[in-house]
């Protein structure tokens, strides 16, 4: 069990609690894009937790190199996927992704 | 069994949660649904590549993220209007 079991392990540990709490607060949210706040906790900080204990565990091998590479399309795919369910949610609901004029709170915010 | 397999074993069984999403509640919450549990069976696919010490299945969990990015972005467009 060397130092750096210790660390991988600690590093996979983090990351599956996070994710384990991503999925509570999945199941808690009450709707859609309280949900959303979840998703882009668990694809960018879990997988980047996960990935690091497995390069951690493997060093800059094939499998390490490749953990990086999953963590940084996971990174980069979760907060464009986060916008276009958000959008999807609103534009579902709204009919378009713009303010509605019966929305504006102030009288004097520019029209639409 | 070590631990990159119980990792894996728990990240699939947590995958039942937001599964459940899926098929309890509304559209755009199943979408949401879906998009947590790809990522999490992505995690579980590698650390299962992880596990066994087979390095070429972590391009198993990388298809399976780009895939599953594609996916559900095609969802995301097509539950926008026309579904």
């Amino acid at each position: 069990m060397t130092a750096r079991h210790v660390v991988a392990g600690a590093l996979l540990a983090t990351g599956i609690g996070i994710e384990l709490l991503s999925c509570l607060g999945v199941l808690r949210a009450r709707d859609a894009y309280d949900r959303l706040h979840y998703l882009g906790a668990a694809s960018t900080l879990g997988a980047a937790l996960v990935c690091a204990a497995v390069l951690v565990n493997e060093g800059f091998d094939q499998a390490g190199d490749k953990a990086v590479l999953l963590a940084v399309i996971l990174a980069v795919c979760g907060p464009v996927l986060t916008h276009a369910t958000g959008r999807a949610a609103r534009i579902r609901a709204a009919g378009r992704f713009t303010i509605h004029d019966t929305e504006r709170e102030r009288a004097d915010e520019p029209a639409g | 069994m070590n631990g990159w397999l119980i990792g894996a074993t728990v990240l699939l069984a947590a995958s039942a949660a937001p599964l459940w999403i899926v098929f309890r509640s509304g559209i755009m919450d199943a979408l949401v649904g879906l998009e947590l549990a790809a990522v999490l069976d992505t995690l579980a696919v590698a650390l299962l590549a992880e596990g066994f010490h087979r390095q070429s299945f972590f391009d198993l969990a990388i298809v399976l993220g780009v895939l599953g990015f594609i996916g559900s972005l095609a969802f995301a467009r097509f539950l926008e209007r026309w579904v």
